[in-house]
């Protein structure tokens, strides 16, 4: 069982892959936009993250190296609208561990959160 | 409006309503609407901009945005709530995504700006000079329209015009 933060400005997004996650026995934290996740991550420090790249307030490259900053071990996967290959390289290069890809399949976001707690 | 934009939105919505609902959609007859848009009871409206700017409407019935939602969540929506309108929002967004990036390979590349809903029946959306492409989907949930009002923009449109 691990702590995961979900990471996406979108209410529904956040509830759906938090039941899977719950479903599956982990415990959640939210955010809905990458400044609110950096203040999370301090608050709670989760043993990984699932972030949506685009957001406001701060989008999800951003926060992912505000996190990385903070804590250079921290797992962190980017959630990703197919074909955003340009923004998913500068993530992987600025430390995300892994992505998935939206449309949302329970079964790619449980295995993303395995590659994490596993690296 | 551009043959080129009709293949991305055909692709786009076939490919994402299919991984959110768990079966394929029908497609229906694509046409070409030039007068306004009448809203149909939820309406998710994603703005684009870049070489092809404009927006993308995706029409529905309350009962096939709850039924949909219900579905992609797995628990029942008796009503169109804030959470249920934060998941139409989002099929919007990722199909219109999904459809820029086809639209970006093909040489148009455009950004998007965040989701809206238009709730409520019969109101009158003019898309002005832009003609608007209609994709009628059919779904196990109901009928889905599309509608796509872009034009080109930017250098695309100066490409055009030279």
């Amino acid at each position: 069982m691990a702590k995961v933060m979900v990471v996406d400005d979108a209410a529904f997004m956040r509830m759906r892959a938090c039941k899977v996650l719950q479903e599956n026995g982990h415990e959640t934290v939210q955010a809905e936009n990458g400044l609110e996740a950096v203040k999370q991550y301090a608050a709670h420090h989760p043993d990984a993250v699932l972030m949506d790249i685009t957001m406001p307030e701060m989008d999800g490259l951003a926060a992912l190296k505000e996190i990385r900053k903070m804590d250079p071990n921290a797992r962190v996967a980017m959630v990703t609208a197919m074909g955003q290959q340009a923004i998913v390289m500068e993530a992987l290069k600025a430390g995300a561990k892994d992505f998935v890809l939206k449309p949302f399949q329970p079964d790619r976001v449980l295995n993303a959160l395995q590659k994490l707690l596993a690296s | 409006m551009k043959v080129e934009f009709i293949n991305p939105f055909v692709q786009a919505v076939t490919e994402v309503l299919e991984s959110e609902l768990g079966t394929a959609p029908e497609r229906g007859i694509i046409g070409l609407q030039r007068s306004a848009y009448t809203s149909n009871e939820v309406t998710a409206v994603v703005a684009v901009a870049g070489e092809v700017a404009g927006m993308v409407m995706f029409a529905m019935t309350a009962k096939t945005a709850q039924g949909m939602v219900s579905k992609m969540l797995g628990q029942d929506f008796p009503e169109f709530d804030a959470l249920a309108q934060s998941g139409i929002a989002e099929i919007g967004n990722v199909i219109t995504g999904r459809a820029a990036v086809l639209l970006s390979e093909a040489g148009y590349p455009s950004d998007l700006a965040p989701p809206m809903l238009l709730i409520g029946k019969n109101t009158m959306i003019s898309t002005l000079d832009v003609q608007r492409l209609v994709i009628p989907m059919e779904t196990e949930f109901g009928s889905i329209e599309v509608q796509v009002a872009l034009k080109l923009s930017g250098t695309a449109a100066k490409r055009a015009a030279a």
